[in-house]
């Protein structure tokens, strides 16, 4: 017994070391695999720094294109106290878009018109800037403000300045704010909120980003000087089709003093616009549309404008502007109106009859930009208008350059022919407007970010 | 009978249109705003992908028109790449008018390629347009420098991979293949500029940044005054006699630059036009990525020599 103890406690002995041995090169062996793993790590890090640029050759200082960078960036610290407390730098925000402490994006477009006419046009109050004939004024300055509500939805706020009419105390009015659903299923989206219609090619345009200085004739008059802008929804469906196709459907209250002014969704202004585009090729393009607005006026009477618009442009490859752009649009209005009848010839309105009026009013507009800083054109309108008899007519040439990107100066001549029967629509205290020769000045700037144009 | 004919035909035109806009569905539906990004995800996506790029390489990506069929093509699309560093700041209108939520801001189906590179030329101190359009992200024009096609790809793989998983490993591995003939082609490259490294160069505009910086090459000038702004008869004549100066012997331009104005000072200062394309397809048959930066290189170590 003592013997068989004492061969266990010498096997004991011996296979201690021998066990303590095996443990530790498991120890061991899981060391270098932990090694081996850190190395890989490194390894892969070394070469992905190692993929990095070389720092940029610095090109010798006031060289041009180069103003205040460096590359590659400094180590960025934590601001001090005292830092934070300084004054920001007037583009403090926009800095530390970077860092993505501004999370959206702001810009202000600036638009100055000055415009020298008649004395009698002046006088009648029958100029293109009613009211304003013989001034130099802020038509627009507008504070832009849009970017990602969340991932399912965008938003725009505009707010705009100008100076409405003579010498008027310049006013600030909220002129668009929407947001637009953008998640929605079977390639539909829906904007809410106030915003400038989606009718035609120009009414969307704000006024310093119109290729003209004014609104074409017709768009003025069948819905207003500022054209149509209106508070409601609308929804568009792109379909997955070969070819591409966009349909829009409306409800809005009908606030459109000019078209419409029964502002109300008990009897809603509803819109509808198809529009559709073709390619020829790499260099030539054309966008075509058509559009309505059925609403009611003020005075309960159903009023329908359709619209129908052309777009094109040649655009030379790797140029960085089109040659030629040509712009069109042709408006069709069906009005009721009340029409006193006098059955039995007394001269006594007997009863109160509703007709439909008819008018109609387009613009084709021409422009050429041979250079990347000069471009020239013209437009023509005709128009009647939409509640008074009569028509107009109108041809604008100018010309338009821009310093750069940001900055452009526009000048116009525009002669506008109004027909005898327009006496009542324009030829207030005791002057004419019939025939009207202006000349248009604009200066326009961008300030900070701008969101690009669609075609 | 003559309403039951034409209703069949109405259904057989429907019937046609959506098969025809079914066609493809089985691979995925890529679309990039530049034909770098295109190149690359033909590289890494192969037969599993159909790749479109919104801009060609002929254009000067920064002012791309925003034509209905950009939107059409993006309609379709189950992944967008787009540069990130405003290169394609257009890009947020265009995808606005495709209403296709997989690929809007947030989604998955949206990949910005510029995730973790270096970016140069980060505005330092206070910038504001008066330095003409300086772009506050940085240089946007990485995708020139082949040195960041392993990040570039790694970002590209990891997108593709959000929106079909199952074909990671797939991706991955023609990634790695892809980076093997890029680091091979490396060498062939630095070596053809590396007689000429620390060479001086004046350029149209700063779209060469990154790739001048891999190869060791130095811009001392711009043709421009100030980016984006039409040089002043001063500036060119500053610019004349610095190139003089300073032996300048190329200057680079872009297919869409004024290269007769970029010929005239190049003359006055005794260098040489080089045209170097900044996106593939600049060059007219040359469609892949290696192949469009074997150009670039080739052109400029000739014109260097």
């Amino acid at each position: 017994m003592r013997a068989l103890a004492l061969i266990v406690i010498s096997m004991c002995t011996a296979l201690g070391p021998a066990v303590a041995a095996a443990q530790d090169a498991a120890e061991l062996r899981k060391q270098i695999e932990q090694l081996q793993n850190q190395l890989e790590s490194v390894t892969e890090r070394l070469k992905r720094l190692e993929a990095q640029p070389p720092p940029a050759p610095t090109a010798p200082a006031g060289a041009p294109g180069s103003p205040g960078v460096a590359a590659p960036p400094p180590a960025s610290t934590p601001p001090s106290a005292m830092d934070l407390a300084r004054p920001r730098q007037p583009f403090g925000l926009y800095q530390q878009r970077g860092s993505g402490q501004l999370l959206f994006d702001m810009g202000i477009a600036g638009d100055f018109v000055g415009n020298v006419t008649q004395r009698n046009v002046e006088r009648a109050g029958g100029g293109t800037f009613a009211g304003q004939e013989n001034r130099f004024f802020p038509r627009e300055v507008e504070l832009s403000l849009f970017g990602q509500i969340d991932p399912y939805a965008s938003a725009v706020v505009r707010f705009e300045a100008g100076e409405e009419t003579r010498g008027a105390e310049t006013t600030v009015h909220l002129a668009e704010a929407y947001l637009t659903l953008l998640t929605l299923p079977y390639g539909t989206q829906a904007r809410l909120g106030q915003m400038r219609n989606r009718f035609g090619y120009s009414n969307e345009v704000h006024e310093h980003d119109l290729s003209w200085v004014d609104r074409p004739n017709v768009m003025r008059n069948f819905f207003g000087a500022e054209g149509l802008q209106e508070k409601g929804v609308e929804l568009t469906l792109v379909p997955d089709l070969p070819f591409y196709i966009e349909a829009l459907a409306g409800i809005f209250n009908g606030d459109n003093e000019t078209a419409f002014g029964r502002g109300t969704l008990q009897h809603p202004l509803v819109t509808g616009r198809l529009r559709t585009f073709l390619e020829l090729g790499d260099e030539h393009a054309i966008q075509l549309g058509m559009s309505v607005a059925s609403g009611d006026t003020d005075d309960r009477n159903r009023s329908t404008i359709l619209g129908w618009e052309l777009r094109y442009k040649y655009r030379p490859d790797s140029w960085l502007h089109p040659l030629v752009t040509l712009t069109g649009e042709w408006l069709y209005s069906l009005r009721k109106a009340d029409v006193g009848v006098d059955v039995d010839g007394d001269g006594a309105i007997d009863r109160v009859d509703k007709r439909q009026r008819d008018h109609s009013g387009a613009y084709a507009g021409l422009e050429v930009q041979p250079f990347r800083r000069w471009a020239g054109g013209f437009r023509y309108d005709w128009s009647q208008y939409p509640t008074n008899p009569g028509w107009e007519w109108a041809i604008e040439p100018y010309v338009t350059f821009w310093p750069s990107e940001f900055l452009r100066f526009r000048l116009a001549y525009k002669h506008t022919d109004r027909s005898p029967q327009t006496r009542d629509a324009v030829n207030l205290n005791g002057s004419s407007a019939r025939n009207v020769d202006e000349l248009f000045f604009q200066a326009s700037f961008i300030l900070g970010a701008h969101p690009a144009h669609p075609f | 009978m003559r309403h039951r004919a034409a209703a069949l035909v109405g259904a057989a035109m429907v019937l046609g249109l959506l098969a025809a806009g079914a066609d493809g569905a089985h691979k995925l539906r890529v679309v990039t705003t530049i034909p770098d990004f295109k190149a690359l995800v033909e590289e890494i996506g192969g037969d599993q992908v159909d790749v479109e790029s919104l801009a060609r390489g002929s254009q000067n990506a920064h002012d791309v028109e925003i034509r209905p069929s950009l939107m059409l093509r993006l309609r379709r699309a189950d992944l967008f790449i787009e540069n990130g560093l405003e290169l394609d700041a257009w890009s947020d209108t265009a995808v606005q008018g495709a209403n296709n939520p997989k690929i809007v801001r947030g989604a998955v189906g949206r990949v910005d390629a510029s995730r973790g590179i270096q970016v140069l030329d980060v505005p330092s101190t206070r910038v504001d347009r008066s330095m003409g359009d300086v772009h506050p992200l940085g240089n946007p024009h990485y995708s020139l420098d082949p040195g960041l096609a392993p990040i570039v790809t790694q970002n590209l793989v990891d997108g593709l991979s959000r929106v079909a998983p199952e074909l990671r490993a797939t991706f991955e591995k023609n990634r790695q293949a892809f980076l093997a003939r890029v680091e091979e082609a490396m060498v062939r490259w630095t070596n053809a500029l590396a007689p000429v490294k620390g060479a001086k160069v004046v350029v149209y505009h700063p779209d060469y940044v990154y790739f001048l910086a891999r190869f060791g090459l130095i811009q001392v000038g711009m043709l421009e005054d100030r980016p984006g702004i039409p040089p002043s008869p001063q500036h060119l004549a500053q610019l004349v006699r610095q190139m003089k100066d300073e032996r300048v012997r190329v200057v680079l331009v872009q297919p869409w630059n004024d290269l007769k104005l970029a010929q005239r000072i190049a003359e006055e200062a005794g260098a040489k036009v080089v045209v170097i394309p900044t996106m593939v397809g600049g060059i007219k048959g040359v469609d892949t990525y290696i192949g469009s930066i074997d150009y670039n290189v080739n052109a400029l170590a000739q014109a260097l020599r």
